[in-house]
């Protein structure tokens, strides 16, 4: 690899929090569409329409295909094994993304488990 | 919000997408290597990295296989609790390292396999008790 883990590692990051912004997008705009409760064809139809309309779906459109594109550039460097299991500190911005952002209430078990995956990146880097 | 128990019709979608997932992550690193030669750190490149990626055809393979993911992962979590899918959909971490060195060869130390357990534990674990949290596989 004639690429600097350290250059590697930090797109790896951009591209989760890039993916982080995207699904934090999504969730506000489908809580703010509301309550969606018929499996009705119709309804669904209505609830995507609904959902097209508002600017911040294309907000999470784009910060997704900006995700996919940096993810590309990582696995153009890095082994596939080594950047997926990286790519899983998503979890970890996604937790503190929705604690901090959506006000969702993080529990004890769900920070340890924070902390595990924390230990596996770290394991992932250094073997 | 109690929604039924994981049933084989279930478990069956929630081990294909762990496949298809597995197999966009295969497509998008073929493209990915089709355009390797190329120097990331230098950003007037990356044109010309997009380009050859985007004439591979295994990019849009992969793109094609993240939209069946996610249209298939919504509808199985409209049906069970994302805490009773996330922990079979992890299994990805596991099936992405195998399929990295049976057709990429690539090679997995020990402790990498020691490293995705506790990354596979980290999951598991942050997607209890979970009512409602994200739809992203």
């Amino acid at each position: 690899m004639k690429t600097s883990l350290f250059l590697i590692i930090g797109l790896i990051v951009l591209t989760s929090i890039c993916d982080t912004i995207s699904q934090i997008c999504l969730k506000t705009t489908i809580n703010s569409l509301g309550e969606f409760s018929s499996r009705h064809f119709k309804n669904v139809v209505r609830f995507i329409l609904r959902l097209i309309l508002k600017p911040k779906a294309w907000l999470a459109l784009v910060f997704s295909t900006l995700s996919l594109i940096i993810w590309l550039l990582v696995l153009s460097k890095a082994d596939l094994n080594f950047a997926f299991s990286v790519d899983s500190m998503h979890y970890i911005f996604i937790a503190i993304g929705s604690s901090l952002l959506l006000k969702e209430k993080v529990g004890g078990i769900r920070w340890l488990g924070t902390l595990s995956i924390v230990v596996g990146i770290i394991l992932v880097t250094i073997s | 919000m109690s929604k039924k128990k994981i049933t084989l019709t279930i478990l069956l979608f929630l081990i294909f997408c762990d496949i298809l997932e597995t197999f966009t992550q295969f497509c998008f690193k073929k493209s990915a290597l089709s355009a390797s030669e190329i120097d990331i750190a230098n950003l007037s490149q990356i044109a010309t990295f997009l380009h050859s990626a985007m004439t591979s055809p295994f990019l849009w393979f992969g793109l094609l296989s993240t939209i069946s993911t996610f249209v298939i992962w919504s509808t199985i979590l409209s049906k069970i609790d994302l805490s009773v899918a996330v922990p079979v959909a992890s299994f990805s971490y596991i099936l992405v390292p195998l399929t990295s060195i049976i057709f990429l060869h690539e090679k997995v130390a020990l402790l990498r396999w020691v490293a995705i357990g506790f990354i596979l534990i980290g999951v598991i674990l942050v997607s209890l008790t979970s009512e409602e949290k994200k739809e992203s596989a």
